[in-house]
């Protein structure tokens, strides 16, 4: 089976460890990611600027990780990024901005991505609000 | 050809489990997360709601939020997902509608 | 075989940019000729209103891709009636066609799609 998994919460939202929870046991059973489209708060979640406390869960950090072990297709919506500040070197230089902080691994991409992800994938499950 | 609903938000706080309830159809399954468990508290304004229904659907939580909370389930007809338990009802379910 | 989308918009025009976005999934759609429709539901209603003044909010326009819709290909619309009934807006005129439909209409419609996406 093929999942396009989509989230649109920020790290520290419950339901972005779930998502990365859930997206672990897609592959531990066998099943294929074709995509991990974030979108909304979701965007915040690609920061590579993220501090957290020693005595909490980095869940931004395991989501980077999650997607470098296995080369995942990780796109993070540009509108909404650059709406909440999430920028990569060409957005940074396009617009004057100091700050390039899109972690490692993701790529800016437009909607389109989630709907070309959705025509190849079987089912779609997203996670947000809270 | 089912649909999975999933909610995460508090019954209280939002109308997720209100509009989740008239918008599913018989044999449909619903998978509680995150603050939604709340509504498997007995004799809660939500439990009732879930439990008069007037469609049958199969009603899920995922075991960590429900046992986080230590909520009482003995009197729901719920069944507790992990998460391979989740990703299995994900694809037994024609679509995942995700209530956020 | 193509997947079609429905998309169910739950967010009133104006409480962020939740409601533009779900819109623009649906744009997004319409420009690859993908099959969308759009289910306006909970306070999503609200942004089917005539008569609506954002420039007062300093807010951009949803109307202006609302009514972008139908070039894009996404002419499918439907508003939840009960949604419309429970804001007392039952008679109030929509700046859209949109097929009303109750919760049992909801219901058959949600098992025609192969995704369902809700904003």
């Amino acid at each position: 089976m093929k999942f396009v998994i989509n989230v649109l919460s920020s790290s520290t939202a419950p339901s972005t460890r779930r998502a990365l929870h859930f997206s672990q046991a897609v592959l531990a059973a066998g099943h294929e990611i074709v995509r991990v489209f974030f979108y909304q708060e979701g965007v915040l979640t690609a920061s590579n600027n993220l501090v957290v406390a020693q005595d909490q869960q980095d869940i931004a950090q395991q989501w980077q990780a999650f997607i470098a072990e296995h080369q995942l297709d990780a796109v993070v919506c540009i509108a909404a990024a650059l709406r909440r500040g999430v920028l990569d070197q060409a957005e940074a230089q396009r617009f004057g901005r100091e700050a390039v902080n899109l972690a490692e691994g993701y790529q800016l991409s437009g909607l389109g991505q989630l709907h070309d992800g959705l025509q190849q994938a079987d089912r779609l499950i997203s996670f947000g609000g809270e | 050809m089912t649909t999975l609903h999933i909610l995460n938000a508090s019954p209280m706080q939002t109308t997720q489990l209100n509009s989740c309830l008239r918008v599913l159809s018989a044999n449909d399954s619903v998978v509680l997360c995150g603050e939604a468990v709340q509504a498997l508290r007995a004799g809660s304004a939500a439990a009732e709601q879930l439990q008069g229904c007037d469609r049958v659907f199969q009603l899920y939580a995922l075991e960590e939020d429900v046992l986080a909370r230590e909520i009482d389930i003995s009197h729901m007809p719920v069944t507790l997902l992990d998460y391979p338990a989740f990703v299995a009802l994900s694809i037994d379910c024609a679509r995942v509608n995700s209530w956020t | 075989m193509v997947k079609s989308v429905l998309l169910i918009s739950r967010q009133a025009p104006w409480a962020g940019v939740g409601a533009a976005e779900a819109l623009d999934v649906a744009l997004a759609a319409g420009a690859f000729d993908l099959p969308l429709s759009i289910l306006f539901m909970d306070d999503g209603v609200l942004q089917l209103l005539a008569q609506q003044q954002p420039q007062r909010l300093e807010q951009k326009d949803l109307s202006a891709n609302l009514q972008a819709l139908p070039m894009f290909g996404i002419e499918q619309l439907y508003v939840a009636q009960q949604c419309l009934i429970q804001r007392g807006l039952a008679d109030s005129p929509l700046a859209l066609t949109a097929d009303r439909l109750d919760d049992a209409q909801i219901q058959q419609l949600i098992r025609q799609y192969d995704y369902v996406v809700t904003l």
